[in-house]
């Protein structure tokens, strides 16, 4: 028997949620479906969950302030459902943005003029006098630790950074997706796991449904990709999307290293998160009193491309690609230690290795396709957890106004950000936009 | 005849109960079982060894006596023993005693060792055991004049052989060893042996808090079973690291392991995933724990752990 | 004073192990310094800080690649190390053996220290062949050391939270347990610094094999399987309790019915 649905979701993390969860309070009856066995297990709870308002562009910029909104007020966003597991928690540290060589952060700075993001310059001492166990040397550029090169005595002194109030990170991100299902499902959303779609069926350009591994066939006259580093495999199975796109997405393995704080610092309190081009990383506490390291993905360093299946069957069948590396932990808690400079790295590689789903340009697509029917939320690139409810929000408004004849590939749809009132071009995350190369082509967006 | 000899241990005055799985794998071979007993009284002992498979058992006693423990002694009284008693295999149990005596043993004889066997077979002189943290088993065939096995504590199950068995003491004449032992520190007299256990309770970060273990000691203490640990809860502080189960813990093989709020992290598997029936009771149907134990109770272990502890304190009946 | 300690470089606990060819180890996984080693030589730095004109020497048998983990003790504050290299399979008397040699050759030691097991061969008995080897005595699962002059007193862990108060002269051999120490991982300043530290290179045959007629040879090398079909146990707590009353009972048999 054919189920029939006004929307098939594919893909219950983190932005997959909020897509169903709006259309669901506009009325659709959607359905979610996750190959995983819950919301937020895939590349969602590997995120480093990490809230900020810096980003190289504009809309960018005024995207993730409006995110805030969301995280500083959860359960009212939730509708003040209920979890059995429990809300997550969004842990405000404030956010700082080092002024160095490998952040264009004088745009980033314009960008919060213009959208009126609260900020503060720091010096140098004022620096020093917030975060003690910094080092404010300047280091770059960003090396790795085998060239001869790494270990030099820094000469100069940074000039500062911009430090935001607003900022920090989520405390358990799959929790969060699945806080989201939970106020979903109150309005009438259905989720299904360990349902792995196989196909898109279509007919003369309009999208049907899905086909799921069982042979289960689900009917719905929209279908939304957020598929994660699956994405372009959905994308694939839809008849001419994956050709007819210019921005394309594919899978990137990334590592995230723990660490200890250094003794004495208790980093999980006194803590910011920090956005440090001049190392190519960025840190913000983890539980145990651990600086959590992500890379932001420099130059010098490779970049691996894998298929997303291989990947995950590594989990269960031995491979060794989602494991940490030591070259790889050494050339970020390296990095993290020229300005750390006290902090103690173990032996042992501890952290996470997992996918980004990332576009050509490093700015996430949200979109329709020119199938009828079939929209899709892919290439968030490491860096659109933050950003999750406002995309939950305009991907509804997308494809409500789609589905009632709008055509948004002749004149973009402009999005009202309902808390900060600015309207973004949602033609900005164009499938068939020219490369941005405003981007900085990295995890900062 | 080739001959085997098993080295007894004694905790408390009694003998381990993991001592006869031993027995029975001596006995298995076909040839001649001695068991040599350190300590503890040997007409007791050769009433229950003979029971499975022991024809003699020998009582060592040292030029120091006794009563006073200390591995290097103990180990040159065995090794006196073996050569007397033409001794080509030793067996013993991979207990942290065993894991000492019997290492030191096979390194004065330059014999080959294998510790913390699975399954052993003493007609090929081939044992299996764990390696990589347990990820592995391997099968390993030992070369020499001997050749000694610590067997893991309950790996091997009993089967009753009965015959008669003779009792005879060896006097060892030992040399003033190395090693001195100033002390013996007992343990808290409620602590059962982890190794040794029956049935292990443990608890993981799902336990919130050091105070409720004692949930669990108090559910433990109705059967004699053991508290285990993971190192989670070992590293927040909640309980000693003498309690943990895993690949920096004890390694552990009971008959049966609760697992109360323990996800079962790789490293925690390797400590028990030998056990013969795992019971996992945890909140989250999703925990790693849950696709890899026997019976899954997919639920709030503070419910669950008082109303076993109320079951187990009634009298036990017969009937389900 | 010569603080010898011997370190393993061994698979990563999480690293995932596949079985090659010869039953050896697909080895492209991360490797670490073996977890017990390294209060072994957080131990031997500690000692060493307390004594004038000590030295700690980093000592490992093993390919190429072992240099890394001689790198983290050296990191850790070892002076300087020895690599035994060799490419083949050892077993632990050869291991013992090729250990004994090349720290011989070095120097008499005073202390040896070491884990008190290596987490990938798990074999329990290295350190009590080199005690044999060199003539000393031994102590394991150590997790308290203390020396006042050439006297050494540890406290062994035994069974079930019992504790023996061992004493011995130098020099002498300590396998350390985790209680013994935190140790206490290098900073940056100190990675930088080892990589100036010198590492002896020795062959093995250069360091003289020893040979025994005894050795392990391995017949066979297989994953774990970890296939167990779980069934779910549901209903109410009470319920729940029952049904695990009866698996004790009936399954398991280990209640005894009174």
């Amino acid at each position: 028997m054919t189920k029939k649905y006004d929307a098939i979701i594919i893909g219950a993390g983190v932005i997959g949620c909020p897509i169903a969860y709006e259309l669901a309070k506009m009325g659709y009856k959607t359905l979610t479906v996750d190959k995983l066995s819950d919301a937020g297990e895939g590349s969602t709870a590997a995120s480093c969950a990490i809230v900020r308002a810096h980003y190289s562009t504009v809309d960018g910029v005024a995207m993730a302030y409006e995110g805030f909104k969301y995280w500083l007020d959860w359960k009212k966003y939730l509708d003040n459902v209920e979890d059995e597991k429990g809300l997550a928690k969004y842990m405000n540290t404030g956010s700082i943005l080092i002024k160095s060589q490998g952040h264009d952060w004088r745009k980033v700075q314009s960008n919060y003029d213009a959208v009126g993001v609260t900020y503060e310059e720091w010096d140098v001492d004022k620096i020093k006098e917030k975060v003690p166990v910094y080092d404010m040397h300047e280091f770059w550029p960003v090396k790795r630790p085998e060239d001869p090169d790494f270990f030099n005595e820094p000469t100069k002194m940074l000039e500062g950074a911009i430090f935001c109030p607003e900022g920090g990170y989520m405390s358990d991100p799959a929790l969060s997706a699945h806080n989201i299902m939970r106020a979903a499902e109150a309005k009438g959303s259905e989720f299904i796991f360990n349902a792995e779609v196989v196909a898109v069926r279509s007919e003369n350009n309009q999208v049907l449904g899905i086909t799921l591994k069982d042979g289960t066939d689900i009917d719905a006259p929209v279908v939304v990709n957020v598929a994660g580093p699956h994405s372009y495999k959905i994308n694939q199975m839809a008849a001419g999307v994956y050709e007819e796109c210019n921005i394309k997405t594919k899978a990137l393995r990334h590592e995230v290293m723990h660490c200890p704080a250094p003794e004495g610092y208790d980093y999980l309190k006194d803590g910011y998160h920090t956005s440090d081009g001049d190392v190519g990383c960025y840190y913000r506490p983890e539980v145990g009193n651990m600086f959590l390291i992500g890379s932001e993905d420099p130059e010098c360093d490779p970049q691996e491309w894998v298929d997303p299946d291989v990947f995950y069957a590594g989990k269960e069948t031995y491979v060794r690609n989602n494991q940490l590396t030591v070259e790889q932990w050494n050339a970020q808690t390296y990095r993290c230690a020229r300005r750390v400079s006290d902090m103690a790295i173990p032996n042992q590689p501890r952290g996470v290795c997992d996918l980004y789903d990332c576009s050509d340009d490093w700015i996430p697509i949200y979109d329709k396709s020119s199938m009828q029917g079939f929209y899709m939320a892919i290439g968030s690139s490491g860096n659109q957890y933050k950003n999750a409810p406002v995309a939950g929000s305009m991907m509804a408004e997308l494809i409500d106004k789609c589905e009632k004849g709008y055509d948004h590939d002749k004149e973009p749809l402009q999005y009202t950000l309902p808390h900060i009132g600015r309207k973004i071009d949602v033609g900005f995350f164009s499938r068939n936009r020219e490369i941005n190369y405003n981007s900085s082509f990295s995890v900062n967006g | 005849m080739k001959k085997i000899a098993v080295l007894i241990e004694i905790r408390d005055g009694k003998l381990k109960p993991s001592n006869l799985g031993v027995c029975s794998a001596a006995h298995e071979s076909g040839g001649e079982c001695i068991a040599f007993l350190l300590e503890g009284n040997a007409a007791d002992a050769a009433a229950t060894l003979q029971e499975y498979g022991i024809e003699k058992v020998v009582e060592i006693f040292t030029t120091h006596g006794a009563a006073s423990w200390n591995p290097e002694v103990w180990a040159e009284a065995i090794i006196q023993a073996m050569v007397y008693y033409e001794i080509h295999a030793l067996l013993g149990l991979a207990s942290m005693q065993g894991k000492d005596l019997l290492a030191r043993v096979a390194a004065r004889l330059e014999a080959p060792l294998l510790m913390d066997c699975i399954a052993v077979n003493l007609v090929r002189h081939t044992a299996k055991k764990s390696q990589f943290s347990g990820k592995a088993i391997a099968e390993f065939k030992t070369c020499g004049d001997y050749h000694v096995y610590g067997i893991r504590p309950n790996a091997l199950t009993a089967v009753p052989a009965p015959c008669r068995a003779a009792v005879e003491s060896f006097k060892a004449s030992t040399g003033s060893p190395g090693l001195s032992v100033k002390n013996l520190q007992p343990g808290l007299a409620n602590d059962i042996d982890l190794t040794e256990a029956n049935v292990i309770i443990s608890g993981g970060r799902g336990m919130e808090n050091g105070d409720n273990f004692n949930l669990l000691h108090a559910c433990a203490q109705t059967i004699s079973a053991a508290v285990g640990a993971s190192r989670a809860a070992v590293d927040a502080g909640w309980v000693s690291h003498a309690l943990q189960v895993g690949q920096t813990g004890k390694t552990v093989s009971p008959k049966v392991y609760i697992a109360c709020g323990i996800s079962g992290s790789v490293q925690h598997f390797a400590g028990m995933k030998t056990a013969g029936i795992i019971i996992a009771i945890n909140k989250d149907p999703h925990a790693a724990i849950m696709s890899k134990c026997d019976y899954a109770v997919c639920a709030n272990l503070f419910d669950i752990v008082p109303a076993l502890t109320r079951k187990l304190r009634k009298p036990h009946k017969g009937s389900k | 004073m010569n603080i010898y300690v011997c370190v393993k470089h061994v698979p990563d606990t999480a690293a995932t192990i596949r079985v090659g060819a010869d039953y050896r180890i697909d080895e492209d996984i991360t490797f670490i310094m073996n977890p017990y080693d390294e209060n072994a030589v957080e131990e031997a730095v500690r000692l060493k800080k307390r004594m004038a004109g000590a030295e700690v020497i980093a000592v490992t048998l093993g390919k190429a690649a072992a240099e890394a983990t001689l790198r983290s003790a050296l990191a850790m504050g070892a002076d300087r190390a020895i690599l035994v290299r060799s490419d083949k399979h050892h077993d632990c008397i050869t291991t013992a053996g090729a250990l004994c040699a090349a720290i011989r050759q070095d120097g008499n030691p005073d202390l040896i220290f070491t884990g008190r097991e290596s987490i990938d061969a798990e074999g329990f008995q290295t350190m009590y062949r080199m005690g044999v080897n060199l003539g000393i005595p031994v102590a394991s699962n150590v997790i308290a050391f203390d020396m006042d002059g050439q006297r050494v007193s540890v406290i062994s862990e035994m069974e079930a939270g019992e504790h023996a108060c061992l004493e011995m002269t130098t020099p002498c051999i300590i396998g350390a347990g985790k209680g013994l120490n935190q140790p206490s991982y290098p900073k940056l300043p100190d990675i930088l610094q080892a990589r100036k530290k010198t590492i002896t290179v020795i062959d093995e045959e250069q360091s003289g094999t020893h040979s025994s007629a005894s050795r392990v040879e391995t017949v066979i090398l297989e994953i774990a399987s970890e296939e167990r079909q779980p069934e779910a146990l549901e209903g109410s707590a009470e319920e729940i309790a029952d049904a695990i009353v009866g698996i004790l009972r009936n399954e398991a048999k280990v209640l005894m019915n009174s």
